[in-house]
């Protein structure tokens, strides 16, 4: 004779025909059932979505790496290009010989949808992606991760400052804000990404916001900047990151000694018998 | 007068001006690119990228042959030549001047700069398919030769069509002496550039007049095409020749009417102003309806841009970014794509 539970589970077996079925019957506790749960999931068609081929609101480090944003013929010229901007500054005239070194013709670099604006979201992003192989120090806090990080992208921008004044003003036309605007918070949060910021309340936003504020400012600061080995910038970050801290150390001060009195207010209320 | 009553014999069946029915349309050669593309080498050339006067595609709303499609065509331009540019003002508002010097600047052809040693610049080839009046070959001989101070630069301009040929070559007349000698004119049909003859002052069939010449490949170094390409009977086999044409590196760019479906309500209001308005201006300024709701109808029947920006990759060509740009809320759109370099 055969046990109850035992000819549930072959049931639960047939019913693998029909996956569906399994998961409409009404559960019930015995520990045969789960067994036809589990055998039946893993008969399932697979249920996960397929995420390569579905665009991502956000990024996670475990997940492959977003595709490229420039195809290959689009790196070949603007690569090519970028080393004519010391000379040319971000040109057409940058472009036209970056797409003759590259191979191809002058008229080539119609294949760029925005043009010269193409060419200042690729110095944006190959000097973006370049911080991940920046060194840190090994033991320093958080905010002197975030300053060195910072200093090294702004380092970067070395060797095109002549030309920077005309870049920023080219990313501040109208039809290029939204996307001016999207690389510098991308960039904030990749210098906080990368300086170890694990925060997870409201200040994930604050610190975010700050930080694009600071580097915005001293990104502008640095195009006058005359001192060697741009000291001056270094202390006007360093100001700055000082100042943001120092902020944010008032308001969270302020916010712990309302919500102190707050408290205690309410308490006092509450020993004089109100129904709090 | 005349070219009315040619008009009026390829358009033999005459629509009643307001219906706006929408034939059911599934053979196109448009819309089965997509689906044998997959299937196919891309070495190879597509069953439907090879021109066959049988086969079905679409005037307007109506389902016609390739080779139907060409003559009714040829009708429609050939009433509407001489009232052309008047038209388009009319239609516009004005406003296509706009997006063709848009269309024209954001090319910048001539565009070449000079480094030391040798001069570096190569002479530039244009090719302007369907240019009829010359719109945009003379905007492309001004930037080149006059901004970019370029005169090394030579526009063709194409066009299935002689009387719009003759249109625009009368209309060059204007121009200086160094824009005009740098100007040609010939008369070819777009899927098959190996038969080009150049356009002659006496009306003659393409029978009496037997030197063809060919567009060689890999020759030209901007392939521009404005208004036009959505009048060609085989469009994927029009791509294909413009990739032959072109040299490695070359641009294809086309300025067309597109699709305004993310404005809903803009949308609307265009398609009213299409529908309702064009017709009766063709009518009342040019006295031809029913060239106008071919018109009308044929931007309806146009791919949308990333359908059309599919086709481009499809014959071949690299694109950057979206592989389009859109002008005032996509009511017309403009696509570029490369020849990629082997």
């Amino acid at each position: 004779m055969r046990p109850p539970a035992l000819s549930r589970a072959a049931a639960g077996a047939s019913r693998l025909l029909t996956p569906r079925a399994a998961w409409t019957r009404p559960a019930s506790t015995t520990s045969s059932s789960i067994t036809t749960l589990t055998t039946t999931r893993r008969a399932q068609p697979n249920l996960q979505p397929t995420t390569a081929s579905r665009a991502r609101a956000y990024h996670a480090s475990t997940h492959p790496p977003p595709p490229p944003p420039f195809s290959p013929t689009e790196t070949a010229i603007l690569s090519a290009a970028y080393t004519h901007v010391p000379t040319h500054g971000f040109s057409q005239t940058s472009l036209a010989l970056g797409a003759r070194s590259a191979g191809y013709l002058d008229i080539s670099t119609n294949l760029l949808p925005d043009g010269v604006f193409s060419l200042i979201k690729y110095h944006l992003l190959t000097h973006r992606e370049l911080l991940s192989s920046t060194p840190l120090p090994p033991t320093s806090t958080l905010s002197a991760k975030v300053e060195h990080l910072t200093f090294t992208r702004l380092l970067a921008n070395a060797p095109v400052l002549p030309h920077l004044q005309s870049a920023l003003a080219i990313m501040a036309q109208p039809s290029y804000i939204p996307t001016s605007l999207a690389e510098l918070a991308v960039l904030a949060d990749e210098i906080l990404y990368l300086a170890g910021d694990v925060s997870v309340d409201p200040t994930w936003y604050t610190k975010r916001a700050s930080l694009s504020a600071i580097y915005a400012a001293s990104e502008l600061f640095m195009t006058n900047d005359t001192s060697a080995g741009f000291r001056d910038t270094r202390a006007f970050l360093a100001r700055r990151l000082g100042e943001a801290e120092e902020l944010g150390g008032a308001v969270r001060s302020v916010g712990e000694w309302v919500g102190f009195n707050a408290k205690a207010g309410v308490n006092v209320l509450r020993s004089w018998g109100a129904p709090i | 007068m005349a070219a009315r009553t040619l008009l009026r014999r390829a358009l033999p069946s005459m629509r009643s001006s307001s219906s706006l029915r929408q034939v059911p349309f599934s053979s196109s050669t448009l819309l089965q690119s997509r689906a044998a593309s997959s299937s196919s080498s891309s070495s190879a050339i597509p069953d439907y990228a090879i021109p066959d006067p049988s086969r079905p595609t679409h005037f307007g709303y109506e389902t016609v042959t390739e080779a139907e499609k060409i003559e009714r065509v040829a009708g429609v331009f050939t009433s509407v030549a001489e009232s052309y540019d008047r038209m388009n003002d009319l239609m516009s508002f004005g406003w296509h001047r706009i997006w063709k010097d848009h269309f024209v600047a954001s090319l910048n052809p001539g565009f070449s700069p000079l480094t030391s040693g040798p001069d570096p610049r190569a002479p530039q080839h244009i090719l302007d398919i369907a240019g009829g009046t010359g719109d945009i070959g003379f905007r492309m001989l001004h930037t080149a030769h006059t901004l970019n101070g370029n005169p090394d630069v030579r526009v063709t301009i194409s066009d299935i069509n002689p009387a719009m040929l003759t249109v625009g070559k009368q209309r060059s007349t204007l121009l200086p002496a160094s824009q005009q000698a740098a100007l040609s004119f010939v008369e070819a049909n777009a899927e098959d550039l190996t038969k080009t003859k150049p356009l002659s002052s006496t009306s003659t069939t393409s029978e009496t007049n037997p030197h063809t010449s060919a567009i060689p490949s890999n020759s030209i170094d901007l392939y521009t095409v404005a208004f036009g390409i959505r009048n060609f009977s085989n469009i994927p086999a029009a791509l294909r020749e413009a990739h032959r044409v072109l040299k490695p590196g070359g641009v294809f760019a086309c300025l067309e009417f597109s699709k305004v479906d993310k404005h809903p309500l803009f949308n609307t209001l265009y398609k009213s102003w299409s529908f309702g308005a064009i017709p009766l201006i063709g009518q009342l300024v040019a006295g031809d309806r029913d060239s106008y709701q071919y018109l009308v109808e044929s931007i309806e029947r146009f791919p949308s841009q990333e359908a059309f920006r599919d086709m481009i990759v499809d014959a071949g060509f690299v694109v950057g970014g979206d592989g389009f740009e859109d002008l005032t809320g996509g009511v017309a759109a403009i696509h570029k794509g490369m020849k990629p370099r082997v």
